[in-house]
């Protein structure tokens, strides 16, 4: 499951994963949010794989991986992950409007991470520096793909993820995501367990 | 791959990962499509979408139409005329055309004609949730319901079929998640378009004077029979699995009563109903017959459920058939593999999962809150300047109709600039009700596409019956919220043509507006001078407030190689006084403790926040600074 703030490239990096699973073959169903839940505002994308998969909806408790860039949408969402599976968050914030206005209150790092950690271990590292080298902050949502696949936690191989960012993204955008997978898949990551 | 490509090209066996609305897209053309019409709405918009990036490579006309009934009329016309054709709309978009819709059943096609209606259980981006099944029902009109994008692609040429077969439109009823799924689809051979387009006059068909009417309802009913001959033997009303418990289910319903079934692990028999309209009378009575208890998953309205068991009771049937009306299920909302299987578990006076419920209590329980994040208008978005000022002219004294569009993101804070609000056009009809009544300055707020979808007939009428009005058309040359289609106003035709695009100035005067201004926001002071000579005057008046929409503009800059240049805050002269924020809330706006800041990745360079900025703190980012 990926979570995020719309107009981050949640949607497309969830493509590049739906992608790589229907390129090996595998039955797979990915949900996604469009028209006004997706100006700017909250969005998550379920990509479900496997023969006894049949809508794109992810149950309470039935994800096996939570990708979210943004800390606050990871908990957003949290009740989605798995008491066995794994939460991969990056600590880029992005702060909603009500909290700028005074409306509301943006929680601390050290409050997330350990509200994240009550559901599921949770793995966390600077993704956005990371996009940031490899050429644009908007491969971040592929950094964290590296990050899951270096992690053992993908039911896919990297030469499939690497032909679905061929196939999904413009040419020009390749060679900056392919460098992005590899610095998720080879960083160095804080792990909290449960 | 480029979908235009995938749209089109003969490949039969080939497997791309569509969207359920490419799926469909696809399976119009895989029948033989020859013409599509559409106003854009979501859940339904890429259906539209991608028939028009495809229509340079494809052999049939599309057409974004002013509105859903003009959309009907045209599909509908050109199926009399024996041109295979597709109508697509949204849920609410059927209200628009149901007057066309009611009666075309009347006189029925000479070619397939398939009306698209993309539902929206939950209100992911509607105004209501309603379930258009019961307009098939109304409409006496069949009605195919898919479960999946393989199957919403496959329907859809199946739904051409038995239109041909029986003369008559079928309705395509999808939902938010069949439409926004992407799944693997096998794509099938495509058939050439028949192009034998012909008008065989009929007048006594086709012509529905009363007389006409009388003759033809009498046909409509008899079709309506044969219909449900054809849905007792049809492929689409199938039963899955063996057991004494039966579940009855259609759409994406489908999927969480087969996954709730895996993880409860229950048998049951599951009747999957294709074609909702006419429904397999008899195959349902026998199906419930054979039961000892009969279990009905659906979303919204108890339509299974109430047919079951009318149909049961018709053959005193006693099975008991549980669903809505018991409570083990809502008719608000979406429905989801979870609440399927707690329906299900409960029905059957079963435990519910016990992990759900040690999940939900540590997810309910003192975790710190997450700050809401509501959708809001983008940064630099041209609408955010114009509710800015409209608030700052009449001092928020007055009452502010809405419309639907992005600026309807105008609700949140800080702009708060939204007060009523019913469906498409509706804010001008509802400032002339309020003007009726109330005495204070009723300013309207409606989008240059929502303008000539059903706002012209408001203004006439606002004209006619001297309704004090200040109508704002927010036009952004675009349908921003659907995606960016083109419409009247940009001349841009479904098939790619660049016409005389219509002038909203031109309309307003031509309906007898005496007070038409056009205004740029980003001007803010011209732009407040002018609501403000608007508010004062006399009469209906009309005010375009014309910038084009922050993304289109943002995407050209890209192309065109025009550097888009970000403004930045003096910390040395900005003052803490907070009406950057607090009054306009730009999404690329920062707070940093004693002063503002903005975000130069997200900041468009529109610069109406150096504008208001009391203290001239704001300004372009210099040259040498510039990335």
């Amino acid at each position: 499951m990926f979570t995020g703030v719309g107009g981050t490239g949640v949607l497309t990096a969830a493509r590049v994963l739906a992608t790589a699973a229907l390129i090996e073959g595998q039955n797979v169903r990915m949900g996604e949010i469009h028209g006004m839940a997706q100006r700017g505002g909250a969005v998550n994308c379920t990509i479900r794989i496997g023969s006894s998969v049949h809508g794109p909806i992810v149950p309470t408790g039935k994800a096996d991986v939570l990708l979210s860039v943004e800390p606050v949408e990871a908990l957003r969402n949290v009740d989605r992950i798995m008491p066995t599976g794994t939460i991969i968050v990056g600590q880029y914030q992005i702060v909603p409007t009500a909290v700028l206005l005074g409306r509301a209150e943006y929680p601390s790092d050290k409050e997330i991470l350990r509200d994240l950690s009550k559901f599921a271990k949770v793995v966390t590292f600077d993704a956005a520096s990371l996009a940031q080298d490899a050429g644009s902050l908007l491969t971040m949502n592929t950094v964290l793909i590296g990050a899951a696949l270096g992690l053992n936690l993908l039911p896919l191989n990297e030469e499939s993820i690497i032909s679905a960012i061929k196939d999904v993204l413009p040419a020009r955008y390749h060679n900056m995501n392919i460098s992005a997978l590899q610095k998720g898949k080879n960083a160095p990551k804080q792990t909290i367990n449960v | 791959m480029d979908i235009a490509e995938i749209l089109t090209k003969d490949e039969p066996g080939k497997r791309h990962l569509l969207l359920g609305n490419e799926a469909i897209a696809r399976g119009a053309i895989e029948a033989g499509l020859e013409l599509a019409s559409t106003y854009p709405g979501t859940p339904s918009s890429e259906i539209g979408d991608s028939l028009f990036r495809a229509v340079k490579q494809g052999k049939y006309f599309f057409e974004y139409c002013t509105n859903e009934k003009v959309a009907m009329e045209v599909a509908g016309a050109a199926a009399v005329a024996n041109a295979r054709s597709l109508v697509i709309m949204k849920h609410v978009g059927l209200n628009v055309a149901s007057d066309a819709f009611m009666t075309l059943n009347y006189i029925g096609v000479r070619a397939g004609l398939v009306i698209v209606s993309a539902d929206d259980p939950g209100c992911w981006s509607s105004q209501n949730e309603q379930d258009n099944r019961l307009y098939a029902m109304l409409g006496d009109t069949m009605m195919l319901e898919p479960a999946d994008p393989q199957e919403a692609k496959e329907m859809t040429i199946a739904a051409f079929d038995l239109s041909e077969e029986l003369e008559q439109p079928v309705l395509l009823r999808v939902t938010t998640r069949v439409s926004h799924t992407r799944a693997g689809v096998e794509l099938g051979p495509i058939r050439e378009p028949r192009n034998n387009p012909n008008f065989e006059r009929d007048p006594f068909r086709f012509v529905t004077v009363p007389s006409v009417a009388r003759i033809r309802h009498p046909i409509l009913v008899e079709k309506v029979k044969q219909a449900t001959e054809l849905s007792e033997k049809s492929e689409w009303n199938r039963i899955y699995d063996k057991g004494r418990l039966g579940i009855i289910t259609s759409g994406v319903s489908f999927n969480y009563v087969m996954e709730a079934l895996e993880a409860l692990q229950i048998k049951a028999a599951i009747f999957k109903i294709g074609m909702t309209y006419p429904l397999p009378k008899k195959k349902l009575q026998k199906f419930i017959a054979s039961k000892e208890q009969v279990i009905v998953v659906e979303e919204l309205k108890p339509y299974l459920e109430n047919h079951a068991r009318a149909f049961s009771q018709e053959e005193s049937i006693i099975t008991p058939i549980l669903g809505k009306s018991q409570g083990y299920f809502s008719e608000i909302g979406e429905l989801s593999p979870r609440k399927v299987m707690e329906g299900i578990a409960q029905a059957l006076g079963k435990e519910i999962p016990p992990d759900f419920r040690a999940i939900d209590e540590k997810f309910s329980e003192d975790l710190v809150e997450s700050p809401p994040r509501p959708p809001i208008l983008c940064a630099g978005c041209p609408h955010r300047a114009t509710f800015y000022e409209v608030a700052t002219a009449t001092g928020r004294k007055g009452v502010y109709p809405t419309d639907i569009g992005c600026y309807t993101l105008a609700i949140q804070p800080p702009l708060e600039m939204a007060d009523l609000l019913l469906c498409m056009g509706s804010s001008i009809g509802t400032s002339c009700g309020l003007t009726a009544v109330l005495d204070k300055p009723i300013i309207g707020a409606i989008g240059d596409s929502t303008f000539f979808h059903s706002g012209i007939p408001g203004l006439v009428n606002a004209v006619y019956n001297q309704h004090p009005v200040k109508i704002i058309v927010v036009d952004n040359h675009t349908t921003a919220m659907t995606g960016h289609q083109p419409h009247p106003g940009t001349g841009i035709t479904g098939m790619g043509v660049k016409g005389q695009g219509i002038s909203i100035e031109e309309v307003a005067r031509g309906v007898g507006i005496q007070f038409v201004k056009v205004i740029n926001p980003l001007k803010v002071k011209e732009s407040i001078r002018a609501i403000r000579e608007a508010v004062s005057f006399d009469g209906p008046a009309v005010i375009i407030s014309r910038s084009p929409c922050a993304l289109v503009e943002r995407a050209r800059k890209r192309r065109e190689n025009e550097p888009i240049i970000p403004y930045e805050v003096n910390p040395e002269v900005c003052q803490g006084c907070r009406v950057c924020i607090d009054k306009l809330g730009c999404a690329a706006a920062i707070w940093e403790g004693e002063h503002a800041a903005i975000d130069s990745d997200l900041c468009s360079g529109c610069g109406v926040c150096a504008e208001i900025c009391p203290y001239k703190a704001i300004r372009e980012i210099e040259i040498n600074e510039r990335v």
